[in-house]
Order: C-alpha cells, then sequence, then structure tokens
C-alpha cells in the first residue's frame, strides 16, 4: 500500500540575471533577462509504507526542491501529491503534525540549551501527550546511548551526539513518514553506525524513511529501494539489488601476475588502470566474455599471484547515472 | 534624532546578538583575504593598498541595495529633525546661538559625515578574532590596521555614490547647501576626521583579545560614542558642566569639530577658537589617537600570542 | 467548537510561555553579557528624550506642551515599545535570521502557524531592558503630573493596547519584508525611524503630516494620543486612527501571510 503518491509533479523557477559589473546591474535595473529554471520536470512515483528509500541525484538536480514539496514547505507548478491522504502545501499544518525531518546542516537543537529542554519544547509544539512522550523518549535515550548527553548543553556535545539528539528532536511525535538529508554528514565511522542502526530499528517499527545524501555508504547499508533523479527527471527507480545490476552483468577485476601481462586488448574488457605491465584492474562484461573463460585464457598466459573479482562498486554505477545526458 | 536612531544603530552594532549576523561583512572578510592573496606577485602586482580599496568596493557592490535602505531612512530622520525645530523655532528666534536654518544646516552636515565616516571597523575586528580567523593576519605581511583602514577606503568610495550623492540632492531640495565656509580647511578636518573614526573604531575592537563577548560592552561604547560626537545634536546645547568634559574627550572631533569647520566658527564650553586652532587640534588628537592605538594593539597582539588563539 | 476555540487559545498561551523559558534559559548560558546588554538596553531607552531634554534645558519649547508633559508621551512610547520588542518583534530578526540562514524551513515543517512559529521561537530577552527603561521614565514624568481622573487612565489604557495593536502591525510588515527581501537586515531600520515620529507631540508637524500619522500609518497611536488621553489634552481624530490601526494590522496580517506564501512558492 503505497503511502506516497506523486504524479507528474513540476516545478518550475523565475530568475531574473543580474550582472556583476556596474554597468550591467545598471542595466538590469531597466531590462531584467528572465530566465526560467525547470528544477522539476514531471516526476512521478509512489513508496509504500514502510520502505526505506535512497532518493539521490547529483547537485541541483532537484533533489532538495522534491524534498521540500514533499515536507510542506514549497508548492509544485504542476501535478499532484498525496501522502497519507493529505497534500502537503495545502494542508501544511494538519500534514507535518505526521512527518519528521532530520537535516545534517540545520540543527533543530537549540545551541545554548541541553537537548532535553529542546525535546520538551517540541512537546508543546507537537502538542505529545506527556506519557506518550517520557516513553518515547525513554526508549530512543536508551538505543542511542544518550543517557548521560541529554542534560548537557548542546554546544557542549560531539557532533556525533548533536545527530543522534536530532534524531529524537524529529520522531519524538513518532511520525509515521521521516525525511533524512545527509543525516550522518560529517560524522565518525562509529557514530554513523550507530545512527545507521537506529534507523534501521526504526524502519522495522513501520517508520518510513525517505534518505537523501551523497555518502554512498549510507544508501549502501540502508536502502532497499533506490531513485536516482537528474536534470529534474527520475533516471533510475528500482531495487538496490538492480541498481548493482544496473550497468549489465559486470565484475571489477585487478589482477597481479609474475610475468607481464598480454592480451587484455580483448572484447570484454574495459581497462580501468594499468598500474605496471605485471599489475592491472579492469571491468569484465560476463555477457561477452564468460568469467571461467576469462580465467582460463588468463591462467594459459601468465602465472596469476593474485586477483580479486568483485561486484562493480556502487560508486561507478552512480557515476554513471549521474553523469548521462538526457 | 531621538531613541529610535540611537536603538537601531545599538541593534546593529550588537551585530552578533544571532551569531554572526551582519553576514555581508563577514563574507566581506573572506573574500577580501582572497582577493589580496590572489593579487600576482611576480609581473606588476598592484600595490596592497588599491588591491584592497578594489577588492572591497567589488564585494560591497553586491550589498548595496542594504546600503541604499539610507536613502529611505536618512530623509525620514531629517524630516522628524526638520518638524521638532520648525516647532521649537515657531516660539524662539535662536536656540543656543542656533537659527533654524543654521540648526538645519548642522544636521544635514553632520549626518553627511556620519556617512562618510561611519565604518564597521570594531566589528570586524572582534569577529576576526573571536572566530579565530584572525590569525590568517598574523601570517601576512601586512599591519591589520592599515589592511582595515584600506578596507574602510573602499567602502566608503562605494556609500558616496549611493548614500551621500543622493542625500545631497534631498539636502538641496530643502535649500541647503552643505558647501562650507573656508573649502580648504574643511576638506583638511574631514580628512582628519575620517581617520580619527576609524582609529578609535580600531582601538575598540581590540578589546576582543580581553574579552570573549563584546558586543554589551560594544554597543554601551558606541552610543556613547555618537552621542559625545554631536551626531544628535550640536554639543553646546548641553548643560556647562558636561560640555567641559565633552570638550577634552577626542568624540568631538569626528563629527561635531568638522561641522563647525564647515559652517566657519567653533565654540564649545565657552571656548571660542579659530579654525586653524581648532584643526590643529584635531591633528593633535589624530596623532594622540594613534600611538594609544599602538599601544594597545602592542599589549592586545601579546595577549593573544601568550592565550594562542 | 466553542471548547475547541478556548482550548487552542490556551494551547497557544502555553507553547508561547514554553518558548519564552527556553529562549530565557539559552540567554542566560551568558548570564554576564545577559545582564550588561539588557542594562546597556535600558540605558539606551533612556537617552530617548536626550534632544527634548536639551530643548527644554536650553528654554525652548514645543509649543503648547510641558517639559513633564513630553516626557510621559515619551515614556508611553517607550512603555509600548518596551512590551513589543520582548515580546514579539523578535519575529523579524528571527525572520529575517532564518531566511538567510535557510532555517525558516525548520518552521515550516512544525504543524503550527508560521506566525505563531516565527514568534514562539523568538523572545528577546535583553530587550526586557527596554521596558524597564521605559518605565522608569513613564513614572518618573508622572511624578510631575498632577493626579489625574480614573476616566483618563480608562482611555489611557485602551489607547495603550491600540499603541500595541500598531507595534504589532509594524512588526508584521517588517518580518513579511524580511521574508523576501533577503539578507538585508537594515529593513528593521526603515521601520524604527519612521516610528520615530511617535516620539513627538503630533503637533509639531504640519497639518499633512499630521494627517498622514493618523489616517494612513497610526504613528500618533504610539504616544501621542494616548499621552493626550492621560493628560487630557484634546485628541482630534482619535477615532479615525483607532480604526486605522485596526486596518493596519489586518493588511499587516494579509502581507505577512502573502510573503509567507511567497515564500513557499519561490525558494530552491
Amino acid at each position: 500500500m503505497s503511502i506516497i503518491k506523486v504524479d507528474k509533479l513540476t516545478k518550475t523557477f523565475t530568475t531574473y540575471e543580474r550582472g556583476g559589473t556596474f554597468r550591467e546591474a545598471l542595466k538590469s535595473l531597466i531590462i531584467r533577462k528572465k530566465k526560467i529554471v525547470e528544477a522539476l520536470k514531471a516526476v512521478s512515483f509512489e513508496i509504500g509504507e514502510g520502505e526505506l528509500i535512497g532518493f539521490l541525484g547529483p547537485n541541483g538536480a532537484g533533489k532538495s526542491t522534491t524534498l521540500k514539496i514533499l515536507t510542506g514547505i514549497l508548492y509544485p507548478t504542476s501535478g499532484s501529491v498525496e501522502i497519507m491522504g493529505y497534500v502537503p502545501w495545502k494542508d501544511r499544518r494538519k500534514y507535518v503534525a505526521n512527518i519528521g525531518a532530520v537535516f545534517g546542516q540545520k540543527s533543530q537543537l537549540l545551541f545554548d540549551i541541553p537537548p532535553l529542554d529542546s525535546f520538551l519544547l517540541n512537546q508543546s509544539i507537537y502538542n505529545i501527550p506527556e506519557q506518550t512522550f517520557r516513553k518515547t523518549m525513554k526508549e530512543m535515550v536508551e538505543m542511542l546511548d544518550l543517557e548521560k548527553i541529554v542534560r548537557k548543553p548542546t554546544r557542549q556535545l560531539s557532533l556525533g551526539e548533536r545527530m543522534k539528539c536530532e534524531f529524537i528532536m524529529a520522531m519524538l511525535h513518532q511520525p509515521k513518514i521521516v525525511f533524512l538529508d545527509e543525516p550522518t554528514i560529517g560524522l565518525d565511522v562509529i557514530a554513523k553506525g550507530k545512527i545507521r542502526e537506529f534507523i534501521l530499528e526504526q524502519n522495522k517499527k513501520g517508520t518510513t524513511f525517505i534518505l537523501t545524501t551523497h555518502d554512498l555508504e549510507d544508501v549502501e547499508h540502508l536502502a532497499r529501494r533506490v531513485i536516482v533523479v537528474n536534470h529534474g527527471e527520475i533516471v533510475f527507480d528500482n531495487t538496490m539489488d538492480r541498481l548493482r545490476m544496473h550497468l549489465g552483468n559486470k565484475k571489477s577485476v585487478r589482477v597481479t601476475t609474475h610475468n607481464p601481462l598480454s592480451s587484455l586488448n580483448q572484447p570484454g574488457i574495459l581497462i580501468r588502470k594499468l598500474h605496471s605491465d605485471r599489475e592491472a584492474e579492469f571491468e569484465l562484461d560476463l555477457s561477452r566474455l564468460k568469467l571461467n573463460e576469462f580465467i582460463k585464457r588468463l591462467n594459459e598466459e601468465s602465472v596469476i599471484s593474485d586477483m580479486s573479482i568483485e561486484n562493480l562498486e556502487i560508486e561507478t554505477i552512480i557515476k554513471d547515472l549521474y553523469g548521462r545526458e538526457v | 534624532m531621538g531613541v529610535n536612531y540611537l536603538d537601531n544603530r545599538a541593534k546593529i552594532y550588537a551585530s552578533s546578538d544571532f551569531g554572526d549576523e551582519p553576514f555581508h561583512s563577514l563574507l566581506r572578510e573572506e573574500t577580501t583575504v582572497q582577493a589580496v592573496s590572489e593579487t600576482p606577485v611576480h609581473k606588476k602586482a598592484k600595490p596592497v593598498f588599491r588591491a584592497v580599496i578594489q577588492a572591497t568596493y567589488k564585494e560591497n557592490f553586491a550589498f548595496r541595495s542594504n546600503m541604499a535602505v539610507s536613502l529611505i531612512v536618512q530623509p525620514i530622520y531629517f524630516l522628524v529633525q526638520y518638524f521638532i525645530w520648525r516647532a521649537v523655532f515657531q516660539v524662539h528666534d535662536t536656540v543656543s546661538g542656533f537659527t533654524f536654518q543654521t540648526m538645519l544646516y548642522y544636521f544635514a552636515v553632520s549626518s553627511l559625515l556620519g556617512f562618510l565616516n561611519w565604518d564597521d571597523t570594531d566589528g570586524t575586528l572582534q569577529r576576526l578574532v573571536q572566530n579565530g580567523k584572525f590569525i590568517t593576519f598574523q601570517l601576512r605581511p601586512i599591519h591589520h590596521l592599515y589592511y582595515a583602514f584600506f578596507q574602510k577606503v573602499g567602502h566608503r568610495i562605494l556609500a558616496f555614490w549611493i548614500e551621500m550623492v543622493p542625500i545631497i540632492g534631498f539636502y538641496l531640495l530643502f535649500g541647503i547647501k552643505p558647501i562650507p565656509a573656508m573649502p580648504l580647511w574643511a576638506i583638511i578636518s574631514v580628512a582628519l576626521s575620517f581617520i580619527l573614526a576609524f582609529l578609535i573604531n580600531h582601538t575598540i575592537g581590540t578589546m576582543a583579545f580581553w574579552l570573549v563577548k563584546t558586543d554589551g560592552i560594544r554597543r554601551a561604547v558606541l552610543v556613547f560614542k555618537d552621542i559625545c560626537s554631536g551626531i544628535f545634536v550640536p554639543l553646546t546645547l548641553f548643560p556647562g558642566g558636561i560640555q567641559k568634559v565633552l570638550f577634552f574627550l577626542p568624540f568631538q572631533f569626528i563629527s561635531y569639530v568638522p561641522a563647525r569647520v564647515f559652517m566657519g566658527s567653533y565654540e564649545l564650553a565657552g571656548f571660542t577658537l579659530s579654525i586653524p586652532a581648532i584643526v590643529g587640534l584635531q591633528a593633535l588628537m589624530v596623532l594622540i589617537t594613534y600611538l594609544l592605538n599602538r599601544l594597545v594593539w602592542f599589549f592586545g597582539i601579546k595577549r593573544f600570542t601568550g592565550v594562542g588563539a | 467548537m466553542m471548547r475547541k476555540k478556548t482550548s487552542s487559545i490556551y494551547q497557544w498561551i502555553k507553547i508561547y510561555f514554553h518558548g519564552m523559558k527556553t529562549s530565557l534559559a539559552s540567554r542566560m548560558a551568558y548570564r554576564g553579557d545577559f545582564f550588561m546588554s539588557m542594562i546597556i538596553m535600558m540605558v539606551v531607552e533612556l537617552f530617548g528624550p536626550l534632544v527634548t531634554l536639551l530643548i527644554y534645558h536650553n528654554g525652548a519649547s514645543f509649543p503648547g506642551w510641558e517639559r513633564h508633559e513630553v516626557l510621559l508621551l515619551q515614556g508611553t512610547f517607550l512603555l509600548s515599545r518596551g512590551i513589543a520588542f520582548p515580546f514579539f518583534m523578535g519575529m523579524v530578526w528571527n525572520t529575517i535570521r532564518r531566511v538567510q540562514e535557510g532555517t525558516y524551513d525548520l518552521l515550516l515543517i512544525k504543524p503550527r502557524s508560521i506566525l505563531q512559529m516565527s514568534i514562539i521561537t523568538a523572545f528577546d530577552s535583553e530587550d526586557l531592558g527596554k521596558l524597564i527603561g521605559g518605565l522608569l521614565l513613564f513614572f518618573y514624568a508622572l511624578k510631575s503630573v498632577p493626579a489625574l481622573p480614573l476616566v483618563n487612565w480608562g482611555v489611557f489604557l485602551l489607547l495603550f493596547v491600540f499603541s500595541l495593536i500598531t507595534m504589532f502591525a509594524f512588526g508584521l510588515f517588517m518580518t513579511g519584508l524580511g521574508i523576501v527581501w533577503v539578507g538585508n537586515y537594515r529593513i528593521y531600520e526603515i521601520f524604527i525611524s519612521t516610528m520615530d515620529f511617535g516620539l513627538y507631540p503630533r503637533s509639531i508637524f504640519t497639518k499633512v503630516f499630521q494627517s498622514i500619522i493618523t489616517w494612513v500609518i497610526p504613528i500618533s497611536l504610539l504616544g501621542s494620543f494616548p499621552a493626550s488621553a492621560l493628560l487630557g489634552k484634546e485628541m482630534t481624530g482619535v477615532f479615525g486612527a483607532m480604526a486605522c490601526s485596526i486596518g493596519f494590522l489586518l493588511l499587516g496580517l494579509w502581507f505577512f501571510h502573502r510573503m509567507a506564501r511567497n515564500y513557499t512558492s519561490a525558494g530552491g
């Protein structure tokens, strides 16, 4: 059952060009050059309840515009959005009571007072009953090991501790959907791990997450489905497994041999890097060259000292998707 | 100008009520720094002062609409003044030696001096020290005092076109022609007041070497400075005892003195001085303030490097 | 229906006080600077009547107004500002800063009206110094005024409420401008300077300006009319000004919502 329905969502901005030099600025007072930017071009997708979606795209692709529309901050030029029966920008106040958001770069905590006080302020803003509030907070604080932290002034906390508190801040009112924007930016490995664990845990309990990030590790650890936007359009929308297969059935191979390598120039092999005449990295297209065929040939021609065969890195696939011209 | 004027200056002075409130001045620090360091050192480098002036001018050009707000605000303040004194002079012919005409002339000139001499050197320096960026100045072969001075010059050249020229036009509508009685002395006096205002602000800025949060104190000092410099009202209107104190403070030389030089006669606390004499005193005050600045700076830097930012 | 209304007003007040408490707690983190700033605010406020005092000191005057009468007017004005600035005028700076930093969005994802969020996150505790300053001046001036009939006080209080309404409307216009005129922290100055007309007796202005500050922008309600009511002076046009201030408020609300809507359609 889908909890979010987005249909032909379009957003255009009108901007005016203003020159940098004095003369251009004077000119812009009289004649303003209109420039229409299409941030989203009829984007459609659906998200089911309890999903954990990675929402990816290069800078300026329309990612944050989509996110703003879905959170009711921005309204679109055309198209429709229905989330939990609400139209975000129309029933904003009722709607946002049911969602949460964590922005890695915009803190909702008040800097000079303990997170606990910020939580309490949110309690009255969201009108959360005392009992529910206590219970939810206790659970989350324990899960994130924050017992000793929530009473310290926020400014004294580490970035990781702060981010954990941001999650509590965003989820105290038990939202059905949580939007995450770069939630692990700047964090160390341990804090990242803890936060990912927390997200998965909450997801198991039924919360739907929409994750926008540039951190592909986050995506690999968390997302089961991925939507990629570029130039205001969806260029990929499918499962994580499908994403891995997106560039075809390819492997990433690294080989070191005792004697110089030969005959790498054959169909099905795309050389990425030649470290020396005995060491190379390349992509192997299994549809053109079978794996055992390749190993057999290699074995005949050289003495292998080391070899690794892995799935194509997600980064390579994403780079390909981002790089495509539409 | 009444309490509102004071208040709004106070608010702006207290710029970091909200962290880094005058965002554009922060930007200014950043980009100017870049622009200067990008100046190619090999073949025919621009002299530093020109580079700083040009970079500051260009950066602030982007914020000209901010500056242009003065074109709405200043006429409003002037109108209020106009009405206040119009009412007062309906019953009295002169107040403390001023007629309605000379009073308006005084306000017009001192407001123009205000625009010419304004700078945020103190705020900028304090933010630099407090957020630790000041360290980059210690690594550069230019003294912060000179750097900041040329920043002010660049900034004020822009202000001249955007704020002063239109406002002079506005005053002309009221029949006020801000033409000095003795042009040469007036130019010298204005130049000295420009330097003095800068030196005082820079010295105030050095407080940051000793204090962590300086907004409150800075606001107080700056309001005090404005009152004592004669921006709100000619200093001769103050009670005699206060006038004596004001005479020996450096602040009168920022605004009151050059305004009086424009008018062609000087008087305060019972002292009537000739124009060359008061301008001479003004020059002396610039020198004293400069020496004071260097002294305070010396101890400030010592503290800065000692504490380790 | 009725019950729902009262409970929502109760909610509003509860959240407001919560916001106030939080903001005070934040400011207490730098206690020294806080008290210092508050005292400075107070002192700066007390310099408000400076020009007036100097005028009277030099034997001059505003026609028809005694020194203490003008001070009472200015005390009223400062009192009105002393309430407006800490309690709701903070929304202006709050909005300007948030729009510039990009954290305005955080207000929009809360299940409350934008206006309410802008006000509750903006209690300006150090501006309480303004309130103290206003109180000091008001009561200082009142000392020189002979005992006043109770009716005068009644009318004064009523007009004082209108003074606050006018202040609030000013705040709405500034906040609205703050949303669209990104990064211009000087917006505030435009209105602050305009309010300066309210610091002096209405009678010092020319007829045209008197009409403007009564019928167009009811600045005369900020100090002149309430003080005139208290002192039993003439106050022609006061009903017009009251009606005007309601209109000004409605226009302000409309403008604010219009600009907020603008924010949600532009962005990017």
